[in-house]
């Protein structure tokens, strides 16, 4: 069996349409207007039962959770088979990364019947494969900062999000499950720290390599205000489990900051657009 | 039947003024409002996908890129995502000119429960004209607005399976559902 399997070549039937974070980025359009208001964009965008398109925006989101479980099932297995035991990966780790595919490939089953409750079908959405690039790397350590705790840190806010939804809406099962996965989340985020310690500890050289590699994916993960403590971001920031996950009080405004400046940059990026629209408008219309 | 498309050609989305004219221009014939002149004016620069509709001085409509979209596919057109979003407002308006929903207030007053309980009665009469649609997906958005017992789910049926409700009608359905809601 190969190993190091690029994303191009991730294993999806007919119903499955993958898209890149490029693709992604060179979508001109924005959910936020150029100042933050403005008639046909709105301020507060956290996805809770008071937004109007509230039930449409938590099918989007539980569809994006179905596809990121399935990368990140892919992910954790392909580390237990990409490198060598104990020369290039500990045994130990090995066997937490089965068992987190273990908890994965539950999460896939609970979110294709989650979709199924909310009237979503397999492959309804655009499948974005950032998440899967982001445990590509060639060290195990780099993997473990950016798959178990940037990945599944965003996960933890994610299913925060959700399950605080369902319990607004008074869903039944949206609320238990997220809660159950949410629990298997924080265990995945505290093996990544745990062993990106051990595994780091006398080559600090390599940990702020892994960290810096961390804060990039981070700011990949929150593109365009996706996840931030602002009420403009669909997905908050969930500071308490995050600290039951094992990061530091320090680490957790630094995905705030980085988040929040995802967001600004954003939101400065269609200010600029719309800017360079409205003089192109002008222009053609000869003022 | 005057039927305008704005813009004529799009930047940001890959999307078709003649399909959006055509689609249109079915579901008013179907829908028995050839005689009111419509705008469709698409706002590209968004993703959201909320439609509004004004209908003073003919039918003019304005609907966000995402409306129109085929969410397998970003900023790709989907006849079905357009003829669904479409039908659902021009529903709406054949309900508010026709009479029996005199005393609707504004699109923008509604409460999120009467929004919800107009789209279930409006996508069940498009189903029943042969526009595809996921009876699950509209179940869901339903229960979340109206509670998700089964009285609601039972509103829910009649609301789509009715013909000819009034305004008065479909708010008593709406207000049995959610009055069945018991805290937890």
């Amino acid at each position: 069996m190969r190993k190091f399997f690029p994303v191009e070549e991730l294993a999806r039937d007919e119903r499955f349409n993958k898209i890149t974070m490029k693709d992604r980025q060179n979508d001109p359009r924005s959910v936020f207007a150029a100042d933050g208001e403005g008639d046909s964009k709105r301020a507060n965008f956290r996805l809770t039962p008071a937004r109007r398109d509230a039930s449409d925006g938590a099918r989007g989101l539980m569809h994006g959770i179905f596809v990121g479980e399935i990368q990140a099932l892919e992910g954790a297995g392909r580390t237990c088979w990409d490198f060598e035991t104990e020369t290039e990966a500990p045994f130990a780790l090995k066997l937490d990364m089965a068992r987190q595919c273990w908890d994965e490939a539950r999460h896939v089953e609970i979110s294709v019947k989650l979709s199924d409750w909310m009237g979503t079908e397999i492959g309804q959405y655009a499948e974005n494969t950032v998440l899967f690039e982001a445990a590509c790397s060639t060290d195990p350590v780099m993997r473990l900062a950016g798959v178990n705790r940037a990945l599944e840190g965003l996960a933890i806010d994610v299913f925060t999000t959700m399950k605080e939804f369902g319990d607004l809406a008074g869903d039944p099962y949206l609320e238990f499950c997220e809660d159950w996965m949410l629990a298997d989340e924080v265990t995945h985020v505290k093996m990544g720290s745990d062993w990106l310690r051990k595994m780091t500890e006398k080559d600090p050289e390599r940990r702020n390599k892994a960290l810096e590699f961390q804060s990039v994916v981070d700011k990949l993960f929150s593109y365009g205000g996706t996840r931030s403590d602002s009420s403009e971001s669909p997905i908050g920031l969930a500071r308490r489990f995050r600290e039951l996950a094992g990061f530091t009080d320090e680490e957790v405004e630094s995905i705030a900051d980085v988040s929040l400046q995802a967001l600004n940059e954003r939101k400065l990026a269609v200010a600029k657009m719309l800017g360079a629209a409205d003089s192109l408008t002008a222009a053609a219309a000869g003022e | 039947m005057t039927i305008t498309v704005i813009p004529e050609t799009f930047s940001y989305v890959s999307f078709d003024a003649d399909l959006i004219r055509r689609v249109t221009g079915d579901l008013a014939t179907s829908l028995g409002l050839e005689g009111h002149p419509i705008t469709v004016e698409v706002d590209e620069t968004t993703p959201l996908a909320r439609t509004r509709i004004d209908i003073t001085d003919g039918i003019k409509i304005r609907a966000d890129s995402g409306a129109f979209e085929d969410t397998r596919k970003p900023r790709q057109q989907s006849e079905t995502a357009t003829a669904t979003s479409l039908g659902r407002v021009l529903l709406r308006a054949r309900d508010r000119l026709s009479g029996g929903f005199g005393e609707a207030p504004p699109d923008n007053e509604l409460s999120l429960a009467q929004i919800a309980a107009w789209e279930t009665y409006s996508i069940g009469r498009l189903e029943r004209l042969g526009i595809p649609v996921n009876r699950q997906r509209w179940l869901y958005n339903f229960r979340n607005r109206h509670g998700f017992t089964d009285a609601g789910d039972g509103a829910f049926d009649q609301l789509w399976r009715s013909e000819g409700l009034t305004w008065g009608e479909l708010c008593a359905i709406s207000a049995a559902a959610a009055m069945a809601v018991t805290p937890t």
